[in-house]
C-alpha cells in the first residue's frame, strides 16, 4: 500500500525519530514560553503608561515577533517543503500591509502626495 | 484507492503521516492558500477598523478607551494561546501514532477555546449593556465586524475539532485521519495568529 512505509523502520531508527520529536517539542515549548513573555512585555509597556510614541512601535514590533515564533513553529514553517506556504503567507502580508497602511493614510493622515 | 489502514504499527508509520498521502499533500498546500486568503479577509476588516476607530456620533457614545479592560484581554490572550500550544502537543502525539493522547490534547484545545469564547460573549453583552452595538456608531459597526469575524472563526474551529474527535473516536488513527487533524490544527494556529494583531491593535493601542 501506497500510504505506509513500505520498508519496516528498524528500532534504532524509530528511536531516533521518537528523539528528533522530543528534541522539536522542547523547542516549541521555549517559543511558546517567549511568546508569553513577549505578550506580557506588551501588556505590562500600556499598563505602565509610558510614553504613546515610544510604546506603538514597540508593541507592534513584538506582535509581529509573536506571529513569526506562531508560522514558523507551531506551524511547522521551518520545516522543509513549506516554500509554498511561506510564498503565499508573504503575499498575503503584503496585501494585509497595504490595507492598513492605505486606510490610515487616507482617513487620518490625509493626501500626503 | 487501496483501503485505509487503522492501528498501523509503529514501525510503519511515516515520519509524516500527514504528508503521507496525495489527500494530505493536497490539502496541505491547498489550506495554506486558503489562509493566505483569510489573511487579506483579516486586513480589510483590520484597516477598516482602524479607519473607524471612535467615529461616534455623540459625546455621550464610549469610544474604545472607555470601554476596554486590559484585564479580560490579557486572560482571553492566554487562554487562545495556552490551547494552540495543546494543539502542537496533539500534533505530536499524532507524529508519534499514539492516537489516545492525541485525541485528549485535541479535547483539552477544544476546552480552552470555549473559555476563550465565553470570554468573548460575556465582553460583548457587557458592551451592549454600556450602549456599544454594532449599530450604535461605525466604531462599534467596525468593532463588531472584526472581532465577530475572529469569533465567529473560534466556533467555526471548535464544531470542526470536535466532530474530529467524536468522529475518529471509533476509528482511530490513520494517514487519512492524520492530514484531517493536522489541518484542522493549522486554522486553530491561525486563529490565534490573528488574535495576536486583534489584541496589539485593537485592545493594546485601543487603551493607549
Amino acid at each position: 500500500m501506497a500510504e505506509q512505509n513500505h520498508e519496516q523502520l528498524t528500532e534504532s531508527q524509530l528511536k531516533y525519530l521518537r528523539m528528533e520529536r522530543t528534541k522539536e517539542m522542547r523547542i516549541q515549548m521555549i517559543s511558546f514560553g517567549l511568546m508569553i513573555f513577549l505578550t506580557f512585555i506588551a501588556f505590562a509597556l500600556v499598563a505602565l503608561e509610558i510614553d504613546k510614541n515610544f510604546v506603538i512601535p514597540i508593541v507592534i514590533g513584538l506582535a509581529f515577533l509573536q506571529v513569526v515564533l506562531q508560522f514558523y513553529y507551531f506551524m511547522h514553517m521551518k520545516d522543509k517543503g513549506h516554500e509554498f506556504a511561506k510564498l503565499f503567507i508573504l503575499v498575503g502580508m503584503y496585501f494585509a500591509i497595504a490595507f492598513v497602511v492605505c486606510f490610515i493614510m487616507i482617513v487620518w493622515i490625509g493626501n500626503p502626495i | 484507492m487501496a483501503e485505509i489502514r487503522y492501528d498501523v504499527p509503529n514501525e510503519q508509520w511515516p515520519v509524516h503521516p500527514e504528508k503521507a498521502t496525495l489527500e494530505g499533500r493536497n490539502k496541505f498546500v491547498g489550506f495554506w492558500t486558503f489562509l493566505a486568503g483569510e489573511t487579506v479577509l483579516f486586513a480589510s476588516l483590520f484597516a477598516t477598523y482602524l479607519a473607524l476607530k471612535d467615529q461616534v456620533p455623540s459625546q455621550e457614545h464610549l469610544v474604545a478607551a472607555d470601554l476596554y479592560h486590559l484585564e479580560l484581554a490579557f486572560v482571553m490572550t492566554m487562554f487562545l494561546l495556552t490551547s494552540s500550544l495543546t494543539s502542537v502537543f496533539a500534533v505530536y502525539h499524532m507524529r508519534n501514532n499514539n492516537f489516545g493522547k492525541m485525541q485528549l490534547w485535541l479535547g483539552i484545545t477544544v476546552l480552552l477555546g470555549a473559555g476563550f469564547l465565553a470570554l468573548e460573549i460575556y465582553e460583548f453583552v457587557e458592551y451592549v449593556k454600556l450602549g456599544h452595538t454594532f449599530r450604535s456608531s461605525a466604531f462599534g459597526s467596525a468593532f463588531y465586524f472584526l472581532i465577530g469575524t475572529h469569533g465567529f472563526h473560534v466556533i467555526v474551529g471548535l464544531i470542526w475539532i470536535t466532530l474530529l474527535i467524536i468522529r475518529n473516536a471509533n476509528r482511530g488513527l490513520s494517514v487519512y485521519t492524520a492530514a484531517k487533524v493536522n489541518t484542522a490544527s493549522l486554522y486553530w494556529h491561525f486563529i490565534d495568529v490573528v488574535w495576536v494583531f486583534i489584541f496589539t491593535i485593537v485592545y493594546l493601542l485601543g487603551v493607549l
